[in-house]
């Protein structure tokens, strides 16, 4: 059974299957070894859902708070969930699910987009360890997606207005949730025809794949009306078809009628032929059966999740087992996600030690992980217990990047991308996450850390951290770098910056006997630079 | 057909640059600057300071609710296709009463396929005066073309047609650097390349004011980025304390500028160097270019266009004579609720664009500063019921006091699902291709005729390189001086 060798080499697992590293969580890793801790890991329930975040704190009620109208508690209720509680390597990979199947916060203009979006999360998570093809299923039904993307209120053809079906869901769920735009050999790398690469589908089947997605809309069917209490005059809909599956059933719909709009034609598309007068719910199973099943799913779909997790370059040969382990999960399923993020993470390539030093292994720490890391490490805690921050999507004032906030379905960045004019462009590889990196956000981020690692920002001012392990090292500049090199970077801080910072926090004056506010000084300039460093900001 | 022997052509004469420039040594020196490597053949700088900006509409503008027909019969076209009733609007159509105050009329008359008219959106009455006073001009049906395509050659594959059409990123790319996406440089950095000759400071020759795109990256012309506050400084080097340690201040320094081994690390370290080095320099400048011009609150367009234009008024502070920038805006991927979100865009788009406009005036530019509108594609003339779905050709516009404005430049398409100009629901087939409108501006900055190939790589496949819508400022001099 392989065991981590040091606390280095545990620290690094964990950084790379969950959000943060800690004591505990290095020795139980190094006393158990990688996959017997992951498989118990894995089994943690889910402690607390989206749903369950707004029914506790009273966001799902219809007040004179007027929480239906906003995205605050949307933005609250995620920042809850990775900021706090359990089943870390469940939330982790629903992230990474959330940067593929992208919805975002700012883009779903209804009533309850707070709830909405808390569904959409719990979809994510409830189905992170579990089949690919529920998922799809589920986000497409999904209301918030189904606003995000249109599939809300489209409808089948109409001769007499010259009204055609919305294309927007049909076009993204080939282009981006499953098959992609090319064809892929199983180990991802594109499959060619003199030379050329071969696009997986025309816009012909954009059209055909549309008629699948008309006919859905909210289902009402239980939700309640309530009377707005700034408006007497008016009533406001619960909660409840925020989060229902959207449906094709007419007589669910806030207006019942007696005719859906699903389209009775023929759908054609990927050589798929779905009969004229099949129904919405069949059509679905057709369809998603189909693209499902399509070659390319598991080597577009692994690839992405490698970079997430572990590196931006990985080699076809690992794209090519975790693609192996999608097709067919050792007991002939398909799509089996928690297979897949085992795979992941205990494949040779992500836990060989040699590629720390591997100048092209490894990835770009996104913003917003680097938060998460930082608030986890040092016992963040809400004082209201809502952890109420905002969008930090901002790079210039700050952190550039929020999380469910990608500003288009085409997430943050994309897995292509390489910065021009760079050693990673000239090395032929890529760096998605430099993407958001630019004059402006690299500045824009270290005076969000100065703000951060005290939580003494104003817009961070629910939160606090404890640095209650730290504190006794404090006066112990080596000591007190050993222990955040470990935690933040697992141990990956190269000689000449471990020498720095420790020479430079030994400028502040700390004995023992100092106050703990002169050793928060301290630390809190330790836990800045390494975060500033490079060392730290690309994960190895 | 040989597509990509002028890329091979560009490709050539680029090593035999950079070759020059690798001699020097300097290649994107702040310090040394780059002044006259020879450049002088393939770009002049002759004539004072130019600048190109670049609009970027994100999502893929609906031109169809952007230039709107408004002659009685095409209007009735446009409705009966959008799902309107007589003249009253509905469906995606606009009213067409509410387009009388914002018709296009050519001063000198201008005959347009089916004696077509047409109106600008309602909400963009600004950019209708600078038609009206000469300085904008639309081009009408713009798109990505490698090659002339009829629907004829569309249809059997005999010519062939750029890859992943109607997809929002690829297309995005495919504006902005003639490839789909993975391109390596953009038409506004390879403009960069050429000009950074005429530059002291070869940093400042693009300029990137919106978020990270492939447009203005050059083979050695790099995008600085500019926030609409101006540069960020990085708090604790401007103020010389970490949480009052100067000593921890300069370690700081000394991190961020450090990687070690790792190929990403070391980009990133480059990247924080790069902003420490020219932020307090471009805010020093930018302190001392005082702008009068309102440019409002609350218009994320107008807020990025104000830097730009700060930037230009601190262009000898910074030491450029020639420049290209972009900025962009969000939001037009309207397959829901056209009507109610798309007016509204264009609103904002005709108050920064206007603004901008002003603003070059006051700083005696105008005629200098030329900006122009891209974006992802058009849309379908059809509904899918409140909205429109992914295109091809769109309608664009160039604004600017060398703008031979005041008129229609390319063809208008017919307002048709059926006809040849258009491949199906109404998505245009381009009749004016990315390269023809890119060599046209690249041209009036000073790029020289051998070297259009290296801006817009199929430009020799198309008749015109010069479609006629800029003119040089000596020109537009020599005009306003006839006209007083």
């Amino acid at each position: 059974m392989l065991k981590p060798q040091t606390d280095g080499e545990a620290a690094r697992f964990l950084l790379q299957a969950s959000f943060s590293a800690s004591s505990g969580a290095i020795a139980e890793v190094r006393n158990d070894g990688f996959a017997p801790w992951l498989d118990r890991a894995m089994r943690q329930a889910n402690d607390v859902s989206a749903a369950g975040y707004f029914e506790a704190r009273g966001f799902d009620r219809v007040d004179a708070n007027r929480f239906y109208n906003g995205t605050t508690t949307g933005d609250w209720m995620i920042w809850s969930q990775l900021l706090s509680g359990g089943n870390v390597l469940r939330k982790r990979f629903a992230l990474a699910l959330s940067e593929f199947f992208v919805v975002s916060l700012g883009d779903i203009d209804i009533s309850w987009r707070g709830p909405a979006i808390g569904e959409y999360w719990d979809i994510l998570n409830r189905n992170a360890f579990g089949s690919f093809r529920t998922l799809i299923e589920e986000i497409t039904l999904n209301p918030a997606m189904g606003v995000y993307l249109n599939t809300r209120g489209n409808r089948r053809a109409d001769p007499r207005t010259g009204r055609v079906p919305d294309e927007n869901y049909g076009r993204e769920i080939m282009q981006l949730f499953s098959i992609g735009l090319f064809e892929l050999n199983p180990d991802g790398t594109p499959r060619t025809n003199g030379g050329e690469p071969i696009e997986t589908y025309t816009n012909d089947d954009v059209t055909g794949i549309a008629k699948v997605f008309t006919g859905y809309d909210f289902n009402y069917s239980q939700t309640q009306a309530f009377p707005d209490p700034t408006n007497p005059a008016r009533t406001v809909a619960g909660v409840d078809f925020a989060r229902r599956p959207m449906t094709a059933d007419p007589s669910k719909w806030s207006r019942p009628s007696a005719d859906g709009f699903h389209a009775q034609e023929e759908k054609r598309f990927l050589g798929l032929v779905i009969p004229a007068g099949t129904n919405a719910s069949e059509s679905l199973r057709l369809a998603l059966d189909h693209l499902v099943a399509h070659p390319n799913v598991g080597p577009f779909f692994a690839r992405q999740m490698i970079q997430r997790l572990v590196t931006s370059n990985p080699s076809p040969a690992y794209v090519g087992r975790v693609a192996a382990v999608f097709a067919n999960n050792g007991q002939g399923r398909r799509g089996d996600l928690g297979a897949v993020f085992k795979a992941i993470l205990l494949d040779e390539e992500a836990r060989a030690m040699a590629n720390v030093a591997n100048p092209a292994f490894g990835k770009l720490r996104e913003p917003m992980l680097r938060f998460v890391q930082l608030a986890r490490t040092f016992g963040v805690r809400s004082a209201s217990g809502n952890f109420e921050v905002g969008s930090l999507s901002d790079p210039a004032n700050r952190l550039g990047q929020s999380p469910l906030r990608s500003p288009s379905v085409f997430n943050f960045f994309r897995p292509g991308y390489f910065p021009a004019g760079s050693q990673i462009a000239t090395n032929n590889l890529l760096a998605p996450e430099f993407q958001v990196v630019n004059e402006t956000s690299v500045a824009g981020y270290v005076n969000f850390l100065e703000g951060a690692v005290g939580m003494s920002a104003s817009y961070l001012r629910d939160l606090s951290l404890d640095y209650a392990a730290e504190l006794p090292l404090a006066h112990d500049p080596a000591r007190l770098v050993d222990h955040l090199d470990l935690l933040l970077t697992a141990n990956q801080l190269s000689a000449p910056v471990r020498e720095t910072i420790t020479g430079a926090i030994g400028s502040f004056a700390v004995q023992q006997t100092s106050s703990d506010a002169d050793k928060l000084r301290r630390i809190h300039a330790a836990v800045l630079l390494v975060m500033a460093s490079t060392d730290y900001l690309v994960q190895k | 057909m040989h597509i990509g022997k002028e890329l091979e052509i560009s490709r050539r004469a680029f090593l035999q640059r950079s070759g020059q420039l690798a001699a020097m040594g300097a290649a994107s020196s702040y310090a040394l600057g780059l002044a006259g490597i020879g450049e002088a053949a393939a770009f002049s700088s002759d004539g004072g300071y130019k600048a190109l900006v670049c609009v970027f509409l994100y999502g893929g503008n609906d031109h169809g609710n952007t230039l709107i027909p408004f002659d009685p019969a095409n209007y009735g076209r446009y409705a009966a296709i959008r799902g309107g009733i007589n003249e009253e609007g509905g469906g995606i159509a606009l009213p067409r009463a509410s387009l009388a105050g914002t018709v296009l009329l050519p001063a000198g008359g201008q005959t347009l396929t089916d004696d077509i008219t047409y109106a600008l959106a309602p909400s963009m009455p600004r950019m209708k005066a600078r038609f009206d006073q000469g300085v904008m001009a639309p081009l009408l049906n713009v798109g990505p073309l490698i090659a002339p395509m009829t629907r004829a050659q569309y249809d059997n594959n005999s010519v062939p047609r750029p890859p992943k059409l109607f997809s929002h990123n690829d297309q995005q790319s495919t504006w902005q650097s003639s490839q789909p996406e993975g391109s390596q440089t953009g038409w506004g950095g390879r403009m960069g390349d050429l000009a950074q000759s005429a530059n002291t400071n070869a940093m400042f020759t693009a300029i990137n004011a919106t978020g990270n795109a492939v447009f203005l990256s050059g083979r050695q012309a790099l995008p600085y980025q500019v926030s609409p506050s101006g540069a960020i400084l990085f708090r604790p080097l401007r103020t010389g304390r970490l949480f009052g340690s100067g000593t921890a201040a300069s370690a700081l320094e000394t991190i961020l500028k450090s990687a070690s081994g790792n190929i990403l690390a070391a980009d990133h370290a480059t990247i924080n160097d790069r902003s420490i080095k020219f932020g307090s320099f471009v805010n020093n400048a930018l302190a001392n270019a005082a702008i009068a011009t309102d440019f409002g609150t609350g218009n994320g367009l107008a807020a990025q266009l104000r830097t730009v234009a700060g930037m230009i008024a601190a262009r000898r502070s910074l030491g450029v004579t020639r420049q290209v920038f972009m900025v962009s805006m969000g939001g037009y991927d309207n397959h829901d609720g056209l009507i109610g979100r798309h007016d509204g865009l264009l609103a904002q788009l005709d108050f920064a664009l206007d603004a901008f406009y002003r603003a070059t005036v006051e700083l005696g530019v105008a005629d200098r500063v030329t900006t122009f509108t891209a974006s992802d594609f058009g849309r379908t003339l059809s509904s899918n019921g409140d909205g429109s779905d992914h295109g091809w050709g769109g309608h664009h516009f160039v604004l600017g006091a060398s703008v031979a404005g005041g008129r229609f430049y390319g063809r208008a398409p017919h307002v048709s699902v059926d006809t040849p100009d258009q491949v199906g629901r109404g998505r245009l087939l381009p009749t004016t291709s990315v390269d023809e409108y890119s060599a046209t501006l690249a041209k009036w900055l000073g790029v020289s005729p051998s070297e259009l190939p290296s801006i817009a790589p199929n430009i020799g496949r198309f008749a015109n390189s010069d479609l006629g819508f800029m003119q040089q400022p000596e020109t537009v001099a020599a005009a306003a001086k006839r006209m007083t």
